[in-house]
């Protein structure tokens, strides 16, 4: 038998229960979020079908491009920082000197501390006329500014707030990526000559692959997902500058009772990203495969 | 600045001082601020809190706030329901997300890609659409109002099948290969000798989903009627009051809610430091 | 060919073994747990022996809870047939909206519920929100005790969907210190608003930090319902007869967006633009704004802060007083006729007199009944807390929103308008034509 199906009864032994639950209990949700989609409905009344016309009146929609773009705004500026200031921070919490474990607890702090406690604490520091942060400003001769009540500075705000907030998630994997490169590889480039930035280079960087595919898949994700620090900072506000794609969501669906609509909006979300995944997996195919995808 | 070796003596010695502390210092309390503002804040009185600007640091302490999130009745049962709760999760992310991802990354098997893309398309629905068929089916299940609600969807996770597919993929291929041609089976190589040498992943998981489920909010909220069956979280809600907020006990609260986890994490640094694995490379 | 291989099943052993427990873990630990804790909604709530079960989510804590306990234990003791689950629901009065609509679509939901004003006629969309009219022609639950403004509150189509919960209005709270600093006299009673305008340019010093008020600026109802008694006092209302067109797109909404953009203009008040609204009254009870539009509910809060204050009503374009009402409301569900009754007899006792004086003094609210205002009890509260009788006057001419179910998509771009006059970025007519199109816009598709 081993011969004929390969690994894949034993495989689908190991998989089987995280397919069950992770799978089993979403393909109810996806279903019926799609169908949702196609339906004028308030959730609490008989939905009305409706065909594909939610996403062609979302299509329409500025309010829903605005939402588009202000979410890929912080997408193409949080993806990039938050690996690159994970993995700079890694490095440098990545030696044995004292007081080490203590640098890496306080780094992570911002990970335990809930998005309601954080909304208020920099509600707070970047208040535009008590906020510490323009009492500091004012000290380097910098005049006072809006922050959450500027349209303009909102959303770079929420950008630094979520790298602030999302480093301590980067740098406990990145830390836990370079404990794992072995030994032997690093005295092997010692012994070659190699210095920091060659070992570096050609050692640490490409060891780390799969980790930095990881988080730059994962942070992606969680961007694209932007909803609590919203939520608890400005509402989408304000002037709706900070209404990202799952705030619009929300607010169609439990605000304006327009949950249809907000379905479609999700899905649009989803198909995109479905279509982008497609179009890399092609692109990968040119380059050496991996084994088990 | 050459970098540090790691793992040639079983205890840590230290330089006897490194310049990198200059850095270091600043860099984490700019991340450790809240921390601070949280500890500080617990201390004082509702009337200091509502001070506005904010009272920095308080001329007194009190504990006011730490007696009213005492004095709650239901505190410890909320704390208890949070810790069954996290603990069950992430013991079965561990279990089934090793389980997983090791497949994904050692074994060919038909249908692989297409799971872990699927797996990780779950993602892309936002909680907002998905908490209502998620609160149906849970209610399907009859667990709605208790704590196997907020278990069961939680049990293992995307996240952590991805992660440790990841980090299997990254290990040296050899030393399994050696296993399995000395006839181990597939469940014994995982067991016997990946996961060991996977523990600082392991580690990653268990701390990050303990995390997400300790803090989560939103979905206890949805799934939670009792205030017996409150988590934490949820139960630190009720310190809120339409208008009038207990700032103190709130700021208590979160104190109550975030040391301990705070502590373990620093206690739990060594295993983040990888055991010496002089197996390697060699034959 | 590897000799020895162990033979390894097809599902080998030991993943069945930690699947299968967990799951039954988790399915058998799920009634073990329900057992525990109190469960909601079994199916008809009637006991064998005839006792009937409701369940409420109050949506209130901390004090409210309290008073809400020993109200409910009142109850009880008084009517052995009726038991009364009363539980927050896992949420704050803010989330209820969100979990009454998860519930409702799951079909699991509670027999009383406390729901905002404006949201129970979305609510009241579905067919398990409970009709009332039976109940409310009842001479011996005195339906017209209640305030009008209580009254409409409940009201969607014309019957009563819950019972009022709360009722509170607009008033200008002032702070006496700040007054007195800036040498102002003290607002009055029939003041108008170019009054309070200037009066709050006047007081606004930016080198100390003062404001002379503050208005919540994150577009939520807490920005919105305050531009009302302006519109109306302007001559204008929120909607037509049949709800097709907002009736603010004349010389009203103009009147009242240029006034509060004069504000903004000024620089004279503090945008809020923190969900919640918190920060704005601290600044007030810190003595960092000399006059705010708040409710009853805040003077409890002023007073905790001994902040020296004093309540005016609203100033008036045309000297006619108005102000708005937010009242919140006790929604009824339907689980079956039984519950409905116990529920509604639950609630006449909640609301009638000496609970209601007990419910409103507590939660910094008005009474619902005249006669409750009437009481003794309800005077010597009054008497004891510094404004609360200009509120209370205030409910003789208060007036509230409409409970329309299309309300949101009307709040939600005049919110945008009322934000751009605050941080001065439109002119008043721009931004009242964009709000304009967009509500009417989304009324039309209903």
């Amino acid at each position: 038998m081993k011969r004929l199906f390969g690994e894949t009864p034993d495989a689908w032994g190991f998989v089987l229960p995280s397919v069950v639950i992770i799978l089993g209990l979403s393909i109810v949700p996806m279903i019926w979020s799609l169908i949702l989609s196609m339906q004028s409905s308030d959730l609490v009344t008989p939905a009305r079908w409706l065909g594909l016309t939610n996403y062609r009146v979302l299509s329409h929609d500025p309010a829903f491009r605005a939402a588009v773009i202000h979410t890929l705004v912080y997408t193409v500026l949080f993806v990039p920082l938050s690996i690159a200031g994970g993995l700079g921070l890694a490095l440098m919490l990545n030696r044995r000197i004292r007081f080490i474990g203590l640098y890496r607890t306080m780094v992570f702090v911002p990970f335990v501390i809930s998005a309601a406690a954080q909304g208020v604490l920099f509600s707070f520091i970047f208040d535009a006329h008590f906020g510490i942060a323009n009492a500091i400003l004012s000290w380097f001769g910098v005049g006072p500014q809006g922050f959450f009540a500027d349209s303009n500075q909102a959303l770079l705000l929420l950008v630094l707030i979520g790298l602030w907030s999302g480093l301590g998630f980067c740098v406990v994997v990145y830390l836990a990526g370079l404990q794992d490169i072995q030994q032997e590889l690093l005295e092997a480039a010692a012994i070659d000559g190699a210095r920091a930035w060659g070992t570096f280079r050609y050692v640490v960087w490409p060891a780390l692959r799969p980790v930095t595919i990881f988080l730059a898949i994962w942070e992606t994700l969680q961007a694209l997902q932007l909803f609590d620090l919203v939520f608890v900072t400005t509402r989408g506000g304000p002037l709706e500058s900070t209404t990202v794609i799952v705030f619009f969501v929300w607010n169609q669906a439990f605000q304006l009772f327009n949950a249809g609509y907000g379905a479609a909006a999700a899905y649009v979300l989803a198909f995109t990203l479905l279509i982008v995944s497609i179009g890399l997996r092609f692109a990968r195919r040119n380059q050496t495969e991996e084994v088990g995808g | 600045m050459t970098m540090q070796l790691m793992g040639r003596e079983p205890r840590r010695r230290f330089l006897p001082f490194s310049p990198w502390h200059l850095v270091l210092l600043p860099v984490s309390l700019i991340f450790a601020l809240p921390l601070f503002w949280l500890a500080l804040s617990s201390f004082m009185t509702n009337a200091q809190i509502n001070r506005f600007p904010p009272t920095i640091i308080p001329n007194s302490l009190h504990l006011d706030g730490y007696r009213y999130v005492l004095n709650n009745a239901l505190f410890p049962r909320w704390f208890l329901n949070s810790v069954i709760v996290s603990v069950v999760v992430v013991f079965g992310n561990l279990v089934f997300g090793s389980l997983a991802g090791y497949a994904f990354a050692r074994m060919r098997f038909r249908g692989s890609k297409l799971l872990l893309t699927l797996m990780l398309g779950t993602l892309v629905i936002p909680f907002q659409i998905t908490m209502i068929p998620t609160f149906l089916l849970m209610k399907y299940l009859g667990v709605i109002d208790t704590l196997g609600a907020l278990i069961v969807p939680s049990l293992v996770t995307p996240f952590a099948v991805f992660l440790l597919r990841q980090f299997f993929l990254s290990l040296p291929r050899e030393i399994e290969e050696a296993a399995w041609m000395d006839g181990c089976s597939r469940l014994r190589t995982l067991w016997v000798i990946v996961l060991p040498l996977a523990r600082p992943a392991l580690g990653t998981v268990a701390v990050l989903t303990f995390l997400t489920t300790w803090n989560d909010l939103a979905w206890p909220l949805i799934a939670i009627n009792n205030d017996h069956n409150y988590t934490l979280q949820l139960g630190l809600t009720t310190f809120q009051g339409q208008h009038r907020t207990q700032w103190a006990a709130v700021m208590a609260g979160n104190m109550i809610t975030v040391l301990p986890v705070l502590i373990a994490f620093l206690a739990a640094q060594r295993t983040f430091i990888q055991s010496l694995t002089s197996s390697g490379v060699k034959g | 060919m590897p000799l020895n291989e162990p033979e390894t099943s097809l599902i080998s052993r030991r993943s069945l073994l930690r699947g299968g427990l967990s799951l039954t873990a988790a399915a058998g630990a799920g009634p073990l747990l329900s057992a525990c804790s109190g469960g909601s909604g079994s199916s008809d709530g009637v006991a064998a022996d005839g006792t009937v079960t409701i369940t409420m989510w109050h949506g209130q804590a901390d004090q409210g809870k309290a008073t809400l306990d020993k109200l409910v234990a009142d109850f009880q003791r008084r009517n052995r047939k009726i038991k009364v689950n009363a539980s927050s629901g896992g949420v704050l009065a803010d989330s209820m909206l969100q979990k009454i609509t998860t519930a409702l679509s799951s079909g699991q939901y509670p027999d009383i519920a406390y729901i905002f004003g404006p949201d129970i006629a979305s609510v009241a969309r579905s067919p398990q929100v409970a009709h009332l009219g039976k109940f409310t022609k009842e001479p011996s639950l005195r339906w017209d005790d209640f305030y009008p403004a209580a009254r409409d509150a409940v009201t969607v189509d014309g019957e009563a969907r819950g019972f009022p919960a709360l009722v509170d209005n607009l008033c200008v709270a002032y702070n006496k210190k700040v007054f007195k600093a800036a040498g102002v006299p003290e607002p009055t009673a029939s003041w108008s608003w170019d009054d309070f305008v200037a009066t709050a340019r006047s007081l606004t010093n930016p080198s100390q930090g003062v404001f002379g008020t503050g208005w919540p600026a994150d577009g939520g109802e807490d920005c919105v319902w305050r531009i009302y008694p302006m519109i109306w006092d302007a001559g204008g209302d929120i909607v037509n007869k049949d709800g097709t067109k907002v009736a603010f797109d004349g010389d009203s909404g103009l009147q009242a967006l240029t006034t509060i953009n004069q504000l903004g203009k000024d620089k004279s008040v503090y945008p809020d633009t923190k969900p919640g609204s918190e920060t704005m009254y601290q600044i007030f009870s810190n003595n960092k704004m000399g006059m705010v539009a708040t409710g009853p509910w805040q003077l409890p809060d002023f007073v905790d802060n001994k902040t020296e204050y004093g309540v005016v009503p609203l100033p008036t374009y045309n000297g006619n007083p108005v102000t708005i009402a937010g009242p919140d409301t006790w929604t009824v569900f339907d689980n079956g006729s039984a519950r409905v009754e116990a529920a509604v007899k639950f609630l006449t006792f909640l609301t009638n007199g000496a609970q209601d004086v007990q419910w409103a003094s507590q939660a910094g609210s008005l009474p619902l009944r005249n006669s409750t205002a009437e009481s003794a009890g309800w005077r010597k509260h009054v008497s004891s807390t510094t404004g609360l009788d200009v509120f209370s006057q205030a409910l003789g001419y208060a007036r509230t929103r409409p409970t329309i179910p299309t309300y949101p998509k009307i709040s939600q771009p005049l919110g945008q308008a009322i934000v751009k006059m605050l941080l001065d970025k439109a002119t008043p007519q721009d931004a009242l034509d964009e709000a304009v199109q967009t509500a009417n816009a989304a009324l039309a598709t209903g």
